[in-house]
């Protein structure tokens, strides 16, 4: 009996200590690290640099800004890396940043002023750096846009108030003139709501202070010396200042119709498009470029681990104002515009969904076009051949380079010859060595 | 006179290979095996739906070249140490017959029937594009021509192992070790390439990893089927210049694994 207590006692000590131990909380230490606005081929990533990572990764002849903190670091064991705590330390770091290579001191760099433009506003991912006077500048005149709005929605609320009393004031006279007895029409003016201010469409940064690297693609050192003289303790970092593989070329996302909410990528000009049977296609053509996964994974973010042998297509910019062609050798079969549609819920059939274009009936009716895109119809007449998709520029009235892909269409009910197509070689080496044996015999 | 004997030892072999069961049967095992990998992506794609894929054709080639290229070094490597066993390389010897000779032969041959065997690939592939349209593009006749110089780079590397072993089960089992390794190796390091980045892994599969990785680079220049793979992405990049800068790197391949089996060959002479 005894030794039963004695065992669940030390049980339970084992499982509240390991509950203790789990829920130890994490170890703070404060470090320098590199808080990074990096250039990502469309727009700039933000993210830091623990001391943990030896290689900050850029892409070449672009403006790019790293910022020396210092901060509390610690590890997340659940994402598996480290986090900053910017919000209980945040302390800048005097001096100058050194770049070095292949043993040289090729540039000292200095703090400068810098803004990123967002011309689509916030959320959206295109970007641009100003620097220096030009920063302030369109800082300035973001502030003022942005003032400019506020100004302009005071009016609108006065208006509104203004409206609401107008619009009280004509129900008011109805009521009256119909209790007065008045029938028919009322000759009373309606009010008219006023229109809100159309909030300011780009955005601009606050101004902030950071080492701007705009270098060629090679491997460097870099490092911050202080003012006495003297190297920042673990400031010292290499650096991987890497280009895409390839430019050129439209990258496609594909909805199809069949199944809108998994989409796929084509985009690599060597991808084929296999279909069977028929479809309707979506396309959203994009611009691209080709990147090292490893490297442009670590340009997101230092810890993140990627493949040095995969590459991956980045979607820089969706080609606008454009046109997309399925055609068949020369012969073209479809021209399609970029229209918006809209996904309809339908109770019943098997999708459970219809795809249905963006009219003026539903926009009436208060909804949004779920996505636009250039809608190609896969036709029970295109079959067993091969056809090809490509986008040509409006303004141009050209192919864009890479934009070709080819759809291809499979005869799937041949699939199952395929095992008698493999005796071609037993049928051949009979043929050869009964000849052979016949001709020895004779 | 080596001309010569070099055409006859090559004719003797490339006819005794060229009317045996165990070379078509090589073939058809490996045109049984692209048509299972065909089959299963034909219908992997569902009715009134799309795959998007890069050459799908791409893979059973790879497979075919596999199985062919080891087919045809077993078989040189069983005749190298038979007629090592037998005695009758000794007496070959003695006559105008030298190692260069010997080893040359045996590689053309193999080259022959490997060229033969990629005829019969494009006929394969060209019904197979016939019956369900997965396309015999010019990317296939330029991975098929590229398969011509991977079986050069196969051959030359399994006469440098054989020219090592003396036995016909030492050089069997050896020459199945390394390529099989090599393969084992290249195989696990691209599956596990292909399970994503790393977010989707476990930290013990992304140690292995890196440790294949490691190891991977440690042989890419050494094994015959990284020329392969290196091929066939300069293909699909439709780079010419790493196209040809892949055959170049396996000319310079074969020709440095036949001089090592020569000098081997001198060097331990023709005795088991």
């Amino acid at each position: 009996m005894n030794k039963k207590i004695a065992f669940f006692v030390l049980a339970g000590i084992l499982v509240l200590g390991g509950g203790i131990s789990w829920a130890q909380a994490p170890l703070f230490r404060e470090q320098l690290v590199y808080s990074l606005t990096s250039f990502d081929g469309s727009g700039f990533s933000k993210s830091f640099c623990p001391q943990s990572e030896e290689t900050l990764y850029f892409i070449a002849n672009f403006n790019s800004v790293v910022n020396p903190r210092k901060t509390i670091v610690y590890y997340w064991p659940i994402t598996r890396r480290y986090m900053a705590g910017f919000s209980t330390l945040n302390e800048e770091v005097p001096g100058k940043l050194e770049i070095w290579q292949g043993g040289k001191l090729i540039n000292t760099l200095e703090k400068q002023k810098y803004v990123l433009y967002y011309p689509e506003g916030y959320w959206s991912e295109k970007a641009t750096i100003y620097l220096g006077e030009d920063a302030q500048e369109y800082y300035d005149e973001y502030k003022a846009a942005v003032d400019e709005f506020n100004k302009k929605l005071q009016e609108y609320y006065q208006a509104m108030n203004y409206y609401q009393q107008q619009l009280n004031n004509f129900f008011e006279e109805v009521r009256r003139r119909r209790e007065a007895g008045e029938t028919g029409p009322l000759d009373i003016s309606i009010p008219q709501q006023p229109e809100p201010p159309e909030f300011v469409k780009f955005y601009v940064t606050e101004p902030a202070e950071g080492f701007i690297l705009n270098l060629p693609v090679g491997n460097y050192e870099i490092r911050v010396r202080m003012e006495d003289g003297t190297i920042f303790e673990g400031s010292e970092k290499n650096l991987v200042v890497f280009t895409a593989r390839r430019r050129e070329g439209v990258g496609y996302e594909i909805i199809p119709g069949n199944r809108w909410t998994k989409r796929e990528n084509c985009d690599d000009p060597s991808w084929i498009i296999h279909a069977v049977g028929k479809n309707e296609l979506y396309f959203n053509p994009f611009y691209q470029e080709e990147y090292n996964e490893l490297y442009y994974n670590k340009l997101k973010d230092p810890q993140n681990i990627g493949r040095l042998e995969k590459w991956k297509w980045v979607h820089v910019d969706p080609v606008d104002d454009a046109q997309v062609l399925l055609g068949r050798g020369e012969e073209i079969l479809q021209t399609v515009d970029k229209a918006p549609y809209f996904v309809k819920q339908v109770p019943g059939p098997e999708l459970g969904y219809e795809i249905i274009p963006y009219d003026e009936e539903l926009k009436m009716s208060g909804y949004q076009p779920t996505f636009e895109s250039y809608k190609v119809t896969l036709g029970e007449d295109l079959v067993g051949a091969d056809y090809q998709i490509s986008t040509i520029s409006r303004e141009t009235g050209e192919h864009i380079p890479k934009s070709e892909r080819t759809i291809r269409f499979l005869k799937k009910e041949n699939g199952a010859y395929l095992y008698a197509v493999a005796f071609l070689p037993l049928v051949a080496g009979a043929i050869i060595i009964i000849s052979r044996s016949y001709r020895v015999e004779k | 006179m080596a001309k010569k004997v070099t055409r006859t030892l090559f004719k003797r072999d490339f006819l005794y290979t060229l009317y045996s069961w165990g070379y078509y049967a090589a073939i058809f095992a490996s045109f049984l095996v692209s048509s299972f990998i065909l089959k299963n992506f034909i219908d992997g794609i569902r009715e009134e739906d799309i795959l998007v894929s890069a050459y799908p054709l791409h893979q059973p080639l790879y497979i075919t070249l596999i199985i062919i290229s080891i087919y045809l070094v077993i078989v040189s490597a069983i005749s190298i140490s038979r007629e090592r066993e037998q005695g009758t390389l000794e007496v070959l010897f003695y006559g105008p017959v030298t190692a260069g000779n010997f080893l040359w032969s045996k590689y053309f041959k193999d080259l022959l029937l490997g060229i033969i065997a990629l005829g019969f690939t494009a006929v394969y592939f060209y019904l197979v594009s016939c019956l369900t349209n997965l396309g015999f593009t010019t990317g296939l006749i330029k991975a098929l021509f590229m398969g011509v110089f991977i079986i050069s780079c196969v051959v030359s590397f399994g006469l440098f192992i054989s020219s090592l072993t003396g036995r016909i089960r030492s050089s069997v089992v050896t020459l199945l070790a390394i390529l099989g390794a090599f393969l084992a190796v290249q195989f696990a390091y691209g599956a596990l390439l292909g399970l994503g980045e790393e977010a989707t892994i476990s930290l013990p599969l992304l140690y292995l990893r890196q440790t294949l990785s490691y190891i991977f680079q440690g042989i890419n220049w050494i094994s015959p089927f990284a020329f392969l793979s290196r091929g066939l992405d300069a293909v699909v990049l439709e780079s010419w210049s790493l196209y040809l800068a892949n055959i170049v790197y396996c000319l310079i391949y074969s020709l440095i694994f036949m001089a090592l089996s020569i000098f081997t060959m001198n060097r331990r002479g023709v005795k088991a």
